[in-house]
Formats: C-alpha cells, sequence, structure tokens
C-alpha cells in the first residue's frame, strides 16, 4: 500500500494545477516543492493567458491574486536609437474570460493555486527538495527527498525545464543550446497612478508591451514589459546559441535596454524589487519529449511544452493544460482498477493530441527556424526607421513623394530576403 | 520530567521588510510571519530533552495570528500546541507577554522546564524568560548553551562573557538558551506531513488573565527608524581614471580617513 496515490514533483503552474485536479478526482496526492514557499523562486515574464485555468477554475480571476487584465497590447521595432510602434486596444473584446490575459507576479500566483490544492485536500510540502525517483523492482515507485522516502502509485514530474529528475530517468536529454532561450527580469516599483497615468491605463488595466530588434542587440529574442499593480516586470529573452557567438553579455545587453530612449521614460524613478534568471524552452514540437512511462507522467515545461515566438513567450497556459490532462488520465486509470501502466497513461498523449496544447505546438512547428532568421532582428528595424525617419524628417529641403523615398529602402534590405521571409513568416506564424 | 514547555514567538519575516531610503521607515506590507529565529532552538533543545527522558513536550505561543505557526512548529518535534491568538497582543511589551504566557502554562498545570530563547528578533528585549520565572515562581537559568537532564534535575551550561558556568537546577525552572546550544535540523517531508495530525488547542486571553489592567503594555514604541548608513559616495575610477591611479587614489583616501 503506497503512501499516496499520486506524488507530484514541483508546484509550479502545471505542478498546482495537476494536483488540484486529482485531489479534487478523489485522489490522495502529496505536492512537494524544493522552494520555501510555492512558487518562491519561479519565474514568468508575467502575462498569463487565462483560457487554460479558466477551463480548471471558472471565474479564477475574481479571487486569484492576479495583477491586471492586459487591455492594451504594443509591438515596437528598435534601432539603437528609435522605435516604431504599434498599438493596438480593444479593452471590451479582451473582457470575456476565455479570451482574457492577465498580468501576473509568480511568488503570489503560484503560492495562491497551490494554496487551493492544499484546500482541494492535497498534501503540500515544501520546501522539500526531490533527489529522485523510488524504484521497486524497476518501476517507478515514489520519490526520495533528503531522509524521506515517500511511496506513490505515480509520479508526475513538474520539476520545470531543468527537470533533473526526468533526465535521471532517462526520459529526457540533456538540454541543448538551440533548445533553449535565457531570459532575464527585473520587477520594478512604481506608484499605481503613475503606471495608469505613463501607460494610459485605467484602474486594473495593464499593458502588454513587446520590444524587437536592439534589445537583444539583433539577436533572436526580444524584450517584454507588463504592468503589475504597482510594478513592472521588464525582461529580455535571447537564444543561448545567439548568446554564445555574441560578444555582449545578457546583463550588459539587459542594461543597455533600460537605457533605451523608448524604455528608459517607462521605468524613470523605479526602484528595482528583484532580479531573476531562467531558462525557457524554444526547440518547439521537436524537443518534446516523450512524456509517458510505466507509472510516471511529466507535464509543463519539463515536457518542453512552451512555445518562443520571438515576441512572446506562452508556457504558462500549456502547462496549465497538461498538468489538468495528466490528472485526468491518473482519475481514470484509478478509477479503472489502478492500473497505471504506460499503455493505461498514453491516455495523456492522446488528450494533448486534442487539444490546443499539440495543435498549437504542431502549427507553430516551423517557428523556431523563423524566429531565428537574423533579418527579424536587425533588417526590419533599421527599415522601418529609415521609412519613418524620412515620412516624419522635414528639412527644408525640396519635398519628394513617400513612394519614391521608401522603395530604395526597401531594395537596400533586400528585396529578394524580405519576400522570402514574408513567405516563411507567414507559413510559420 | 514529565512535562516540559517550550514558549515561541511568531514574528514579522525580517527578510521580507523593506526599508523606505528616503524616511528610513519600515515597509510591513505583504511581509509574511514567521517562527522567531532563536526559538528553533529553544524547540531543539525540548526535542533532546524529550528523547532523553521520554516528557511530554508543549509548544506555547502567544500573539497575533498565531494559528498559523503550527504547522512549522509541531513538525520541528512539539507533541502538541497550545496557543493563543488576539489582536490586543500586537502591541505586547514583555511585561504583557510574560504574564500571557504565566497565565497560559498556569492553566497548564504548570511544568517540570520551561524553555525559551534568549530574545526575539523584533523586540529583542531579553525579558521573557526571567519575567516568566518570577511570575511562575520558577527559578531563572539564563543564557544556556548545553542542556541534559541528570536523574531528577537537569544539568546547565550558561555561556559568559568570561566563560562557562556549569550550574544544576533542581525544582521547576525557566531556562532561556542561546543559539549555540544546538543546530536545528530541517524537518523532514515526513515530519512535516505528520505535524497536521498532532493536536492544537486554542485559548482565549479572557481565560488566561483575569485583570486585563495587568496587560495593558506600558513601553510604547515612538518611533522606529532604520540605521543611517553615510557612504561618502566618491568614485575613484570615474572618468576613465586608470586601474592603478585608482589604486593610489584610494590608499590615499583610506590614508586621509585615517582607516590606514
Ligand atoms: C523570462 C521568461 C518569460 C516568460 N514569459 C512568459 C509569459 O509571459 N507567459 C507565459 O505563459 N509563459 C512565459 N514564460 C514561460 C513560463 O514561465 C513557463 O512555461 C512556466 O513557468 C512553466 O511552468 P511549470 O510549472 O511547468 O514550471 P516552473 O514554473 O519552472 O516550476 C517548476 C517547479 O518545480 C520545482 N522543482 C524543480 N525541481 C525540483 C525538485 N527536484 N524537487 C522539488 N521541486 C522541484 C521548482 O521549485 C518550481 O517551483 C516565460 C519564461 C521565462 C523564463
Amino acid at each position: 500500500m503506497s503512501d499516496y496515490d499520486v506524488i507530484v514533483v514541483g508546484a509550479g503552474v502545471a505542478g498546482a494545477t495537476s494536483a488540484y485536479c486529482l485531489a479534487k478526482g478523489g485522489l490522495s496526492v502529496l505536492l512537494l516543492d524544493r522552494g520555501d514557499a510555492a512558487g518562491a523562486k519561479n519565474v514568468t515574464g508575467g502575462r498569463l493567458y487565462a483560457h487554460s485555468l479558466e477551463r480548471v477554475m471558472p471565474g479564477f480571476a475574481g479571487r486569484a491574486p492576479v495583477e491586471r487584465r492586459v487591455t492594451r497590447e504594443t509591438i515596437s521595432l528598435m534601432t539603437a536609437d528609435s522605435s516604431v510602434t504599434i498599438d493596438f486596444q480593444k479593452p471590451g473584446g479582451m473582457s470575456d474570460p476565455a479570451s482574457a490575459s492577465y498580468t501576473v507576479l509568480r511568488a503570489e500566483f503560484d503560492a495562491w493555486l497551490a494554496g487551493e490544492a492544499e484546500k482541494a485536500g492535497c498534501d503540500l510540502v515544501c520546501p522539500a527538495h526531490v533527489d529522485r525517483l523510488l524504484k521497486d523492482n524497476g518501476r517507478i515507485a515514489g520519490v526520495v527527498a533528503g531522509d524521506d522516502t515517500l511511496t506513490a502509485d505515480a509520479v508526475v514530474l513538474a520539476d520545470g525545464i531543468n527537470s533533473l529528475l526526468a533526465r535521471q530517468e532517462g526520459l529526457k536529454p540533456e538540454l541543448s543550446a538551440h533548445a533553449v532561450a535565457v531570459g532575464c527580469k527585473e520587477i520594478i516599483e512604481l506608484p499605481e497612478r503613475v503606471i495608469n497615468d505613463r501607460f494610459n491605463l485605467a484602474e486594473g488595466e495593464g499593458a502588454a508591451r513587446l520590444f524587437a530588434g536592439a534589445p537583444s542587440g539583433g539577436l533572436v529574442g526580444g524584450g517584454f514589459l507588463y504592468t503589475n499593480k504597482t510594478s513592472l516586470s521588464l525582461g529580455l529573452v535571447v537564444t543561448v546559441e545567439g548568446l554564445a557567438r555574441s560578444r555582449t553579455r545578457l546583463p550588459d545587453m539587459f542594461e543597455a535596454f533600460k537605457k533605451h530612449p523608448a524604455v528608459a521614460p517607462l521605468i524613470e524613478g523605479g526602484a528595482l524589487l528583484e532580479y531573476s534568471a531562467h531558462l525557457v524552452p524554444e526547440g518547439g514540437l521537436k524537443t518534446i519529449p516523450d512524456l509517458v512511462s510505466d507509472n510516471i507522467l511529466i507535464v509543463g515545461d519539463a515536457a518542453n511544452l512552451c512555445l518562443n515566438l520571438g515576441y512572446t513567450v506562452r508556457g504558462m497556459d500549456f502547462a496549465i493544460a497538461s498538468g489538468q490532462m495528466a490528472a485526468e488520465t491518473l482519475i481514470e486509470a484509478k478509477n479503472n482498477g489502478g492500473d497505471y501502466s504506460k499503455g493505461v497513461l498514453d491516455g495523456y498523449w492522446r488528450r494533448m493530441e486534442d487539444s490546443f496544447v499539440l495543435k498549437d505546438m504542431k502549427t507553430y512547428k516551423n517557428a523556431p527556424e523563423f524566429i531565428e532568421r537574423p533579418g527579424t532582428y536587425n533588417v526590419y528595424p533599421e527599415l522601418m526607421d529609415g521609412i519613418f525617419s524620412d515620412l516624419f524628417t522635414i528639412t527644408g529641403e525640396p519635398a519628394v513623394l513617400a513612394r519614391k523615398k521608401i522603395w530604395p529602402r526597401l531594395r537596400k534590405a533586400g528585396m529578394g530576403g524580405l519576400a522570402m521571409d514574408l513567405l516563411k513568416g507567414g507559413n510559420a506564424i | 520530567m514529565k512535562r516540559v514547555i517550550v514558549c515561541y514567538k511568531w514574528v514579522p519575516d525580517g527578510a521580507d521588510i523593506r526599508i523606505d531610503e528616503r524616511t528610513r521607515t519600515l515597509a510591513m506590507d505583504g511581509v509574511s510571519w514567521t517562527l522567531n529565529d532563536f526559538d528553533r532552538n529553544a524547540i531543539e533543545a525540548g526535542v533532546q530533552i524529550k528523547a532523553a527522558t521520554g516528557c511530554d513536550l508543549i509548544g506555547v505561543t502567544a500573539g497575533v495570528d498565531t494559528e498559523a505557526s503550527g504547522k512549522d512548529a509541531l513538525s520541528r518535534g512539539l507533541d502538541s500546541l497550545y496557543y493563543l491568538s488576539d489582536q490586543a497582543m500586537a502591541d505586547a511589551d514583555s511585561r504583557t507577554t510574560s504574564e500571557v504566557l504565566a497565565g497560559m502554562i498556569g492553566r497548564l498545570g504548570g511544568a517540570d522546564l520551561v524553555i525559551c530563547s534568549e530574545a526575539s528578533d523584533d523586540e529583542y528585549a531579553q525579558q521573557t524568560g526571567p519575567r516568566l520565572a518570577a511570575l511562575l515562581g520558577y527559578s531563572s537559568v539564563t543564557c544556556v548553551s548545553a542542556l541534559s537532564p541528570s536523574g531528577e534535575s537537569l544539568s546547565a551550561s550558561r555561556k559568559l562573557e568570561e566563560g562557562v558556568e556549569d550550574v544544576e537546577i533542581a525544582g521547576p525552572a525557566v531556562v532561556s538558551v542561546v543559539p549555540d546550544i544546538n543546530q536545528p535540523p530541517f524537518p523532514s517531508v515526513k515530519q512535516i506531513l505528520g505535524a497536521k495530525k498532532k493536536p492544537s488547542q486554542a485559548v482565549a486571553l479572557a481565560e488566561v488573565v483575569g485583570d486585563m489592567d495587568r496587560i495593558r503594555p506600558q513601553l510604547r514604541t515612538d518611533s522606529l527608524l532604520a540605521p543611517e548608513v553615510s557612504r561618502k559616495r566618491v568614485s575613484l575610477s570615474a572618468g576613465g581614471v586608470g586601474a592603478a591611479d585608482a589604486v593610489a587614489g584610494l590608499l590615499k583616501a583610506l590614508a586621509a580617513e585615517g582607516v590606514l
């Protein structure tokens, strides 16, 4: 007789959701996290697309510690000293629960989500660092954490991108440089009123701002800024491969990003609350490991379920949905007599294939290659800078029609490459 | 040794407190609460006495929202918890706290030994142990750096400025322990899970204090400011000064300050 039906390792959004669903489904569950509290050290950019958690806990945003509902989106193409921004707002269109997105701070959000799992009846222990999986006659039979041996019929691995446990088990290969990006982020405190004024927001409304080009030094990647209630999440994501080739280090890139004329006024006067850095899976569909084996399932970042589209990272909605589907599979297994062998747990993979998780990963399967086309990050910002400088600069020289100014610039940027990028980009995203 | 009581305090987590640099005031919003650091040593001292004697080990705490402390405190090896949670304790001074704790211990029927730590993270008044001893009529032994049962009595070492004093304690006593006494281990997963099943009992202020005047705080904090850090803000390498010149400048500046 095991101590628990299921042990979930990692109380990030994937693990906490899984534990919540398992407990609601009547299984005995133990949720373990190495942090002093769930989510204590977890890093994300800051935007949670609500749809997947909405399916697990309808109306969650009314109870959860979300920061702001995103009503305003901008994308900026930047050179070292210029930026061209597209600004989109449609507060009404972004307000129904299934299409809303919220800015979140993980320390509070994860602690809340793990607390909901606890209320649903799961046992939560932090800090508890799981050192290895427990084996009994070659079968996974629980976990070992320090001096503790804890047994379970099945284990859910939700231990994030590094997932040492999946690697120990040979379920996941070593991380390779082209399958990960690295992100760093600062949380900068500002009074609520200042944020509302600076970003043109009504109370509770939030802005999501993305920056491409100069922030990543022309490398594959981009900057982001999300508004929280009384702080900003400002960060930069760059591929590890690009960084290895670059002469600029990430912290220096980040400092330059903060000083950019389009960014500096946004963070002015703010106090630094927190600095963090973290890896982002970005290899796409091809790098998803085998998610199922006897008595074990892998969810969230540990399973590389994350999309990096250059201008935006999406991982939390995948993590939540995969956690839920892993739980559904295990609940079904328990109710059908407690057989947790691979053949039964393969139902998890089928659920994922039928859902947006693997569908979206498939849709964007060529995105990693597209976002790695260098033109995206240096040629276009220059091009936009040139076009708009021409358009808006009046010097008293005889005027030239706009189209006559634009053509030479397009030719300079290389029409052939541009057309290819448009085509490939259009196909990939 | 039949019953040993450990008193502990539930305090704001110092790591979460932020200082407003301009006003030097402490920002307490969003601060989480934690077990007073030194009290982890007190609990561990109790756990070791329990291991040697098989005594009943009870945790006693009085403060605000103390119910939340149970999970952590019990996972460290206490058998049960007796707690008082009352907003009135928010402004408690040492006198208030020791009156309330004495009332609680009285209701439990006293103890053979009461263990406190020397002080709490937040007030650092170093009074609770001795005051409690006086109120209970027990002997008071402070600065305890080693404690072990010997027959019906206890042997203790007191860490003093000039050396160590060994004492024998007969009869009921309140000891306050210093952090050197032990290294409290991290509770294991099983201990944390086990804590949930241990009994804990709440008691109301009116049940332990007859005369509320006796616990009205008499100390008032008028001002609490972070220490002023004055830096000279001299940059020796600014404006492209080479490393060698900067070091020479630094040595000169330190000499001028009389540091070298
Ligand atoms: C800079 C950056 C920006 C991002 N921006 C966004 C965004 O805006 N929107 C979005 O949706 N996604 C974003 N992502 C991706 C998103 O953060 C992740 O996909 C998401 O956090 C994955 O959740 P998870 O629960 O799978 O893993 P994690 O959040 O990594 O949680 C793993 C948990 O496991 C615990 N753990 C690990 N090992 C052990 C062990 N051995 N024992 C016990 N516990 C263990 C850890 O403490 C941690 O709590 C971003 C990521 C980064 C780095």
